[in-house]
């Protein structure tokens, strides 16, 4: 019954867990001027994120080290230093996303301006990461972040057409008056927040902070391959709500106004403090897993003693990191840059540094050396190889469409 | 001596010739144990013609998975040898110096099998 119960917590964390302000704004923008067109890429990107974040946490259970010790074993110091730069710059980026998110849903439920409620959002993220023990941490919030369903429950108060919207969803290619060049800087974005390097550096490291063992692994499995596909549901529903209230106006959704203003439509006043509830949750939580993966990746990288499961004193620089990143995160915001636009830009660059902990993690995933008779089996490895190339594709074709389109404009 | 001062070095020939670059070192541990493992020996260098970047550990020839993605470190690494640490001769600011006699060995290594 434990065991069971276990199981049903983990389910539902990793749903409530994988909506973060990346999905929010990429899905809600997407449905606001593609319909449907583009959910394949949800899709695409979930299996995507099935797989990685299943190899990840497999290398960390059997091997018990995480992404960025094995990056730098792997590529050595200069070539895994040029990696960590990246991977960390694109992490400050989506912490910096995440925390202007926070505000933004408090200033809907408060009308107070965000940059009043910036600092304080910084500052509760900390004195969680500094006091709150790491599992109440995570399931407080991915079943606070549950309250999202409200989009799906918003769907079908909605009334849609289903036929049109399975119509959408059938048709790959752009509508109306847009592009291809913005079709595939698009499907690149949505691919982008799905697959967020951060949620495998958490993943992984959050492996080694619940200790788990080659005995967690079907657990783990079943987290992944249960809730981030009932989590891409949720994004397709949020897809689906711009679809139907923004698309046949021609509105771009801009704001985070819009992208909960299907739900009050559909459900009033209740249904939008439930789904402030629900943002707040998902981008406090995506703000603790950024700034967690900071640490994380910084410290391994050099072999700093890290984790939650220390205590601060004892793991000083993990710590000091985070808070660096959390101060670098909120002077970003300070500059007025609009939360909404950090996001699409971070969705991108995260598609753009995919490449750079995919190929390790996937070659470790198959070395005996680490993983014994857990190494990745044939059906996985061929998928493996398939997503390889996908990631690749998209990596390299997303700055050449940022150039070509605007950025989406 | 640290790793970094002989990875990625360019390697000579005694009479000048490049002939790559230093990609990985080979340790034996058959020294005397301190604490739980034996002390470390360096075996040898493995030499690549091509690039400074390293092999991913295909180089075990045990590790064949995937596929595709240790056909292409063994491609790209081809030329490969192994150059036993008694064949080299100096490391200086400019590189690794081999000995006039230095034999090149296949860098292939099989892992001894589980006990």
């Amino acid at each position: 019954m434990k065991r069971l119960l276990g199981v049903a917590l983990g389910v539902l964390t990793a749903i409530g867990g994988f909506l973060d302000i990346g999905d929010l704004v990429t899905n809600a923008v997407v449905g606001s001027r593609f319909g449907l067109s583009l959910a394949w890429v949800v899709v695409v990107g979930v299996v995507g994120i099935c797989l990685f974040a299943q190899m990840s946490g497999r290398v960390a259970a059997v091997s018990g080290r995480a992404t960025f010790e094995i990056i730098r074993e792997r590529l050595g110091a200069r070539a895994a230093g040029a990696n960590l730069a990246a991977s960390f710059a694109i992490n400050i980026l989506t912490l910096t996303a995440e925390v202007g998110g926070i505000a933004l849903a408090l200033q809907l439920a408060s009308s107070v301006d965000p940059r009043l409620w910036m600092p304080v959002a910084a500052l509760a993220v900390w004195l969680v990461l500094w006091r709150v023990k790491f599992s109440i941490m995570e399931n407080v919030t991915g079943l606070l972040g549950l309250t999202l369903v409200v989009f799906a429950v918003a769907l079908f108060q909605l009334g849609p057409d289903w036929g049109e919207l399975a119509q959408q969803a059938t048709t790959l290619a752009p509508s109306g008056t847009e592009t291809w060049p913005s079709y595939w800087y698009y499907a690149i974005a949505l691919f982008g927040a799905a697959m967020t390097p951060y949620e495998v550096f958490f993943f992984s490291s959050g492996a080694v902070e619940e200790r788990w063992t080659a005995k967690d692994v079907g657990q783990s499995r079943i987290n992944v391959l249960v809730g981030f596909p009932f989590g891409g549901v949720l994004s397709i529903a949020i897809a689906a709500c711009a679809a139907v209230v923004f698309l046949p106006r021609a509105i771009e959704v801009s704001s985070l106004s819009q992208i909960v203003l299907p739900v009050a439509l559909a459900g009033g006043k209740l249904a939008l403090a439930v789904v402030i509830v629900g943002i707040v949750a998902a981008t406090f939580g995506a703000a603790l897993e950024t700034s967690l993966s900071s640490g994380y990746t910084l410290a391994q990288f050099m072999g700093w003693s890290w984790g939650k499961f220390r205590r601060p004193a004892q793991a000083a620089r993990f710590h000091l990191t985070m808070i660096v990143a959390l101060l670098v995160g909120l002077s970003i915001l300070m500059t007025s840059v609009d939360p909404v636009k950090v996001t699409e830009i971070s969705v991108v660059f995260s598609a753009i540094a995919l490449p750079l902990t995919y190929l390790p993690i996937l070659v470790v995933a198959n070395d005996p050396e680490y993983m014994g008779t857990h190494v990745n089996g044939r059906a996985t490895n061929a998928l493996a190889l398939v997503y390889l190339v996908i990631i690749v594709a998209a990596s390299a074709a997303a700055i050449p469409l940022m150039i070509a389109t605007g950025a989406g404009a | 001596m640290i790793l970094s001062d002989l990875l990625d070095q360019p390697v000579r020939e005694a009479d000048g010739t490049p002939v790559g670059y230093v990609i990985d070192v080979r340790f034996v541990l058959d020294g005397p144990p301190v604490g739980p493992l034996a002390t470390p020996r360096v075996h040898g260098v493995l030499v690549s013609p091509r690039t400074g970047s390293s092999f991913m550990g295909y180089e075990r020839v045990d590790v064949r998975s995937p596929a595709l993605l240790a056909r292409w470190f063994a491609w790209r690494h081809r030329g490969t040898f192994l150059v036993h640490w008694q064949d080299v001769a100096a490391i200086d600011e400019d590189g690794v110096t081999l000995a006039r006699d230095a034999r090149r060995w296949a860098p292939g290594y099989e892992r001894p099998a589980p006990a």
